[in-house]
């Protein structure tokens, strides 16, 4: 802290000591003598004012002159920057200029005259830049220094009123209603101060959009702001985040996570970094497509909304057409359309886009995420598994210049794990390596009872958790995350899935029971899922069959079957190979991120307490307390027919009728927030 | 021609069983069936009384075949037929197979959607067929579904390199793999060819009994139109300059047990052709082309983005309001927050929220969702790109919409004037560029100025109008309009719009309808907004965008309020009229976004920003009549 505080002095200081320098400048273009004299004065007026300001400073903690009214209440400022605002209304301003014709970007700004010697002032260049001020520090009536924000970047203004085609007392006047957080556009001239500290010197200065919130700050201190403002100074990329670092939210200056995710635009303003984190995953996507576009691969687009939600295991969201009043769900995957298209002659299809699974919120999962599928004919997946190394170290080399990452796996207060990209990546063949790694002998049968048996055992040695229901399948899957997947650090493919974990993948052309699949798992989690398409028609069909089965013992994440595609493979799907990326979790691997939300621009988050009215919140309860009730009372009934007939379909059945008719009877089915959930059973 | 298809259909092996008579079949192996269906009430005629070749086949009994159950007993006994072949003995009669070429042309049953229950009796009796088959395949060494084929060149490929291959030519040093769908065949006693289509294209396979040997008769005897099939040889021009691919050897790589609609009389069912998009793909191989050009406009629409500076993001599609245009939206529910979620009806919102966070050049491409009837101009499901520049204005916006469709134009057409539906569209720039007002003077005549803001005066006046302009009487429409810009733009829609078939650009909207658009700078009561139409149809819609939060907050109470009220007048109307349809188009709630106006309070830089239907364009560059046919698998309505 204490630290901090000397640095924050220093750099005060500093600024006092180069400013003057700056100022100095234009004397040498032989200005009038008188004015060289004024300046004089004023510079050591100005250097009497810092140094005050400094003893001043150090004892309390610092602020910056413009901070005066930045004490205030938030809600308070909120309102008077309202009535000014008004205020300049009715006197038939603009607030809000139609157009500034910025004649360059802060980016391209920097880019031209970082070159500068320091104290070169270019007077008789014009330039146009406008962008956000996010820190104001008043010298005197007459001189103003801002920093200017664009692109992620940082140039400073320094508003002389000598410079300036306004008159002093104006000028004064209109550079104190400008805040923090303000938008202005700036016509001037570029210069650099004797510091080194790329500048623009304008003639004209306009807000273009008033800021009416107060910025947030950094608790901390203005210390350590200074700091983190002095690493984007001026430079180019020098000390700038790249994919592949790590990176520390903790150290940022608006830290509060709910804030940041819900209020995104703050997050952007004021954490640099962050900015970084969505062109990153920008270039990701891109570097996909232009991978895909070279090898031939058409991008193509598919139905969000299906009438049935197939291609994958997960609750779907589903929603409803009036005029055509038809039920309909949000794709969970996008791979039966990208199929049928491969029927219909394009043997290499791809899309990137979003899919929808209703399912909870956590660190690694948000309700739409972003994925790429590709499905290539005349391909299978050991030609799938050298292309997603090629994709993969392809891309990391692309964005960090090598093979290897740092990553916080185990939190920020750890020190980071590398990952290592350098392909070819390590393959373990998943019965094989579950039975060495936990010393067990997997009946052959997995369909069979005594698999179900021999892995539940396993599952309590070992003490793994499967919550029910406890079908092969999930108990394989546990065991599987338990021992492999624990492992699989680096890049690794997981392969030969057993037939009944892959409902899509074609049996293994030489394991019985298997099946041509492979997973990648990067820092333990899965990356891709990869397989030589199954295009049996016949065999698709006793899969489906077979996962009608599972539904029906309770696994609601069990796929359904899609009449049309069945009879899209009957009209003959070419061998293919199919493969499936989770672009969200790649983002969150390149960005150092342990959390989904980071690598989201808007995710989804829990509804903020919102202040009901009254008659809202009873509405509320009684709907609330009637779906208790109902579904009460529904688990009663279940358990009581099940004893009794033994039928679980049917006994769903009559429970999900009875419900409804209670529902009717309580007219809670009118409640809209209802409907949805009934068509969920 | 009737006459002459019940000709061709009596002449060849065409027969008909019931489901009962193919079951039948499977336990009598020697027993070979050919059965072609068509649901031509004549041909079907034909086919009840057709011969049958060799043996015996189960008379079908034209009683029993109602139009649904003929259906899927029908496509039962092809699939039959298909998986029979597999099976049936390499020394059946050869011209046998010769016919396939001229059979009939196939027209698939229109009842595609099977009931459960037939669902399930059909997966039990292609099993049974099924089983039995596979066994004899695999025992033949055989694998009807392969994992992998290594090819060397597409189609398009070989007809570049060898096309200097004189007639009669042979390059027997190259050995070329290739694969792909057989799309047609010719079979005599040493000799077949057979067409092979891939994803760029054809080529032909010259297949000789000396050369394949053994493979000759399984090819003769396994490969049916419709199969996919891997070949290796090397590449010859017939004489009659036809280039071909001499068949070295071959591999049935996945066996297709459905027959190919014929590609001239096929597929002309429209719903049918949306319904089962892959059908209509190999049949039409002119469909795929479209979705071609699809992908090279999104691709160049992005690149173009790209290139000026722009950031792709991506924003939610789930919201829990949906803001940022006017329209029903979806509900879906949320089942772990526990509550009800929107599906974006526009992507405004939230890339606005991202120009206040800084990011100057931003766009998406992405689908909006809007819950309203399907249309040949409407699917519930459509694409767009919405862009967003800080510090520039609508004349600039204007600028960017002539870049963006002219390069679209110029990589699809390679120029600027182009043809659709028959009317001939000039692209070149500058396009025109008139204001609302401008126009609806010049159509009709009336200065809408001069209401000030008179809505009885004119309200009477646009009643007169639309009374005498339009055919269907229009006048209703203006009678609910809560403003003079309302009627406007009533009378712009159904008098104007129609008429503005080369590309205009239409400016200066009225504020009340323009709910997000920045105040003209000059003319009072108007928005710096403008739609740009080609064809009669909105392309673009873009404005200088609102950044004063306080007009913005008083723009949507005052947008929320027209809803209210109309759903007000509505739902009292509806008592008393039969008005159930309208009153439903209103029955949402629209709510206000809170956050979006937080962060307009935060400073959003002056921008302009710009919605492009890619859709539309892409109709308008294909020449497509339908937006169905410029998506792959658009929305239909349930079948019965």
């Amino acid at each position: 802290m204490a630290d901090g505080i000397e640095e924050a002095a220093n750099s005060v200081s500093n600024l006092s000591v180069t400013n003057p320098p700056a100022e100095e400048a234009p004397s040498k273009n032989a200005l009038k003598k008188e004015l060289k004299k004024k300046k004089k004065e004023e510079e050591n007026r100005l250097k009497d004012e810092e140094k005050k300001k400094k003893a001043a400073a150090m004892p309390q903690s610092q602020k910056p002159s413009s901070a005066d009214d930045e004490d205030m209440d938030p809600t308070q400022y909120y309102e008077n920057r309202l009535k000014v605002l008004a205020s300049v209304k009715a006197a038939g301003g603009n607030p809000y200029p139609h157009k500034f014709q910025a004649s360059m970007t802060i980016t391209e700004y920097i880019e031209k005259y970082r070159v500068l010697n320091e104290g070169d002032h270019l007077k008789d260049v014009e330039v146009n830049i406008a962008g956000r001020i996010m820190n104001k520090r008043t010298s005197s009536s007459k001189l103003f220094f801002y920093d200017l924000y664009g692109g992620g970047l940082k140039v400073q203004v320094m508003a002389d009123a000598r410079e300036s085609d306004m008159d002093e007392v104006e000028f004064a006047k209109y550079h104190s209603g400008v805040k923090r957080g303000d938008i202005v556009g700036i016509c001037g001239y570029p210069g650099k101060s004797k510091r080194g500290e790329l500048s623009i010197f304008p003639k004209r200065f306009t807000v273009l959009s008033p800021c009416l919130h107060m910025m947030p700050r950094q608790k901390a201190g203005p210390g350590i702001e200074n700091a983190s403002v002095k690493k984007n100074e001026g430079k180019m990329a020098s000390d700038v985040w790249v994919p592949g670092m790590t990176r520390n939210p903790e150290t940022y200056i608006l830290k509060d996570q709910e804030t940041r995710y819900r209020q995104r635009y703050l997050d952007l303003m004021l954490n640099h970094e962050v900015r970084q984190i969505f062109k990153t995953r920008a270039k990701i996507i891109n570097y996909i497509r232009d991978f895909l576009n070279k090898l031939d691969f058409l991008e193509v687009e598919t139905p969000m909304m299906n009438m049935i939600a197939g291609g994958a295991a997960a609750k779907p969201f589903v929603t409803h057409h009036n005029e055509l009043n038809m039920k309909l769900f949000m794709r969970i995957a996008p791979e039966l359309y990208l199929k049928e298209l491969v029927v219909g002659g394009l043997d290499r299809v791809y899309e990137i886009g979003k899919q929808f699974r209703n399912e909870g919120i956590d660190l690694t999962h948000n309700p739409e995420f972003t994925t790429c599928e590709f499905y290539m004919a005349f391909a299978d997946y050991n030609d799938l598994m050298a292309l997603t190394e090629e994709m993969l170290s392809g891309m990391v080399r692309s964005l960090t210049g090598g093979y290897k990452i740092k990553y916080h796996a185990n939190g920020v207060d750890k020190d980071p794990i590398e990952i290592d990209f350098t392909p070819p990546f390590r393959r373990i063949d998943m019965i094989e390596g579950l039975e060495t790694m936990a010393n067990l002998s997997i009946p052959k049968d997995l369909s069979s009872e005594a698999a179900n048996k021999y892995l539940l055992d396993a599952c309590v040695k070992f003490d793994v958790k499967c919550p029910p229901p406890q079908t092969t399948t999930r108990l394989l899957d546990k065991l599987v995350g338990h021992f492999l997947e624990e492992t699989c650090v680096n890049p690794t493919f997981i392969i030969n899935h057993p037939e009944i974990m892959s409902p899509l993948a074609k049996w293994h052309r030489s394991k019985p029971g298997l099946t041509e699949r492979f997973e990648l798992f990067v820092n333990k989690h899965e990356v891709c899922n990869a397989y030589t398409e199954l295009n049996d028609p016949v065999v698709q069909r006793q899969r489906f069959a077979e996962q009608l089965k599972d539904r029906q013992s309770g696994d609601d994440e069990a796929m359904a079957l899609d009449e049309t595609f069945c009879t899209a493979l009957e009209y003959g799907l070419p061998p293919t190979g199919g493969w499936g990326l989770g672009v969200d979790r790649l983002a969150m691997l390149f960005t150092d991120s342990q959390n989904i939300k980071e690598v989201l621009l808007f995710p989804a988050m829990k509804p903020q307490d919102e202040p009901l009215t009254k008659a809202e919140s009873m509405e509320n309860k009684k709907i609330m307390s009637g779906i208790i009730l109902v579904s009460l009372l529904k688990d009663c009934l279940y358990i009581h027919f099940r004893e009794a007939s033994k039928d679980r379909e049917n006994t769903l059945l009559i429970c999900t009728i009875v419900e409804i008719w209670i529902l009717e009877k309580t007219r809670l089915a009118s409640a809209q927030i209802f409907w949805p959930r009934l068509i969920s059973y | 021609m009737d006459a002459l298809r019940v000709w061709r259909a009596s002449s060849h092996f065409i027969g008909f069983a019931s489901r009962a008579a193919c079951a039948a079949a499977t336990s009598r192996a020697s027993v070979s069936v050919r059965i072609r269906c068509c649901s031509s009430s004549s041909a079907a005629s034909a086919a009840a009384a057709a011969e049958l070749p060799s043996t015996t086949v189960a008379p079908a009994n034209p009683g029993r075949r109602g139009r649904n159950s003929s259906s899927t007993s029908d496509r039962e006994s092809i699939r039959a037929i298909r998986l029979k072949k597999a099976n049936s003995f390499p020394s059946q009669n050869s011209s046998f197979f010769s016919y396939e070429e001229s059979l009939l042309p196939l027209e698939i049953d229109d009842e595609l959607v099977i009931g459960s229950s037939g669902c399930a009796r059909q997966v039990a009796f292609l099993s049974l067929l099924f089983f039995a088959r596979v066994e004899e395949l695999r025992s033949k060494g055989h694998e009807p579904y392969a994992y992998k084929w290594t090819r060397s060149h597409t189609a398009c490929q070989l007809q570049d390199i060898y096309s200097h291959l004189a007639n009669g030519e042979e390059c027997k040093e190259d050995l070329v793999s290739i694969a792909g769908r057989i799309i047609a065949r010719r079979a005599f006693g040493k000799l077949a060819f057979l067409t092979l289509r891939d994803d760029s294209g054809t080529i032909q396979l010259y297949c000789e009994k000396e050369i394949l040997e053994d493979q000759f008769e399984q090819l003769k005897t396994f490969v049916d139109i419709g199969d996919i099939v891997g070949a290796r040889g090397s590449m010859k021009k017939m004489e009659k300059g036809e280039l071909s691919v001499c068949v070295k050897n071959f591999e049935i790589l996945t066996k297709s047990l459905l027959p190919l609609p014929d590609k001239y009389h096929g597929l002309t069912d429209v719903d049918k052709r949306y319904r089962q998009r892959y059908v209509d793909m190999i049949a039409n191989h002119e469909v795929a082309d479209v979705f071609r050009i699809r992908a090279k406009i999104v691709s160049e629409i992005r690149k173009t983005m790209e290139s000026l500076g722009f950031i792709e993001v991506e924003t939610p599609v789930l919201q829990g309001a949906a803001g940022g245009a006017e329209a029903r939206p979806f509900v879906t529910y949320h089942n772990s927050l526990g509550r009800n979620l929107y599906l974006r009806i526009a992507t405004e919102l939230h890339l606005k929220r991202m120009l206040v966070g800084g990011l100057e050049k931003v766009f998406e491409i992405g689908r909006i969702f809007r819950n309203e009837g399907i249309s040949t101009r409407h699917n519930p499901e459509f694409t767009t790109i919405e862009m967003y520049e800080a510090y520039s204005d609508y004349q600039s916006m204007m600028n960017m919409a002539e870049e963006i469709v002219t390069q679209c134009a110029l990589v699809v057409h390679g120029n600027l004037d182009i043809d659709y539906q028959g009317v001939q569209i000039s692209l070149q720039r500058p396009w025109r560029r008139e204001t609302m007002h401008n126009l609806v003077k010049e159509a009709t005549g009336i200065d809408f100025d001069k209401f000030k803001n008179n809505l009885e005066a004119a309200k009477g006046v646009a009643r007169g109008i639309l009374e005498s302009r339009s055919e269907n009487n229009d006048s209703h429409l203006v009678e609910t309009c809560p403003s003079v810009g309302h009627v406007l733009n009533e009378i712009f829609e159904t008098i104007v719009e129609p008429t503005l078939v080369q590309p205009t650009f239409v400016l200066d909207y009225p504020i009340e309808i323009s709910p997000l658009a920045k105040p003209h700078r000059r003319q009072k009561g108007l928005t710096e907004r403008f739609e740009l139409y080609i064809c009669g149809r909105e392309i673009a819609n873009a404005f200088s965008e609102l950044t004063d939060p306080v007009d913005q907050r008083s723009r949507f109470e005052e947008q929320i309020k027209q809803h209210n009220d109309k759903r007000a007048t509505l739902v009292s109307n509806s008592k008393y009229v039969e008005g159930e349809n309208t009153f439903d188009d209103y029955s949402y709630e629209v709510s206000l976004d809170e956050d979006f106006l937080t962060s307009l309070e935060y400073g959003m830089p002056p921008a302009s920003g710009m919605g492009l239907g890619i859709d539309r364009l892409v109709m308008l560059l294909t020449n497509s009549a339908s937006i169905r046919d410029v998506i792959a698998f658009p929305v239909l309505k349930i079948q019965h």
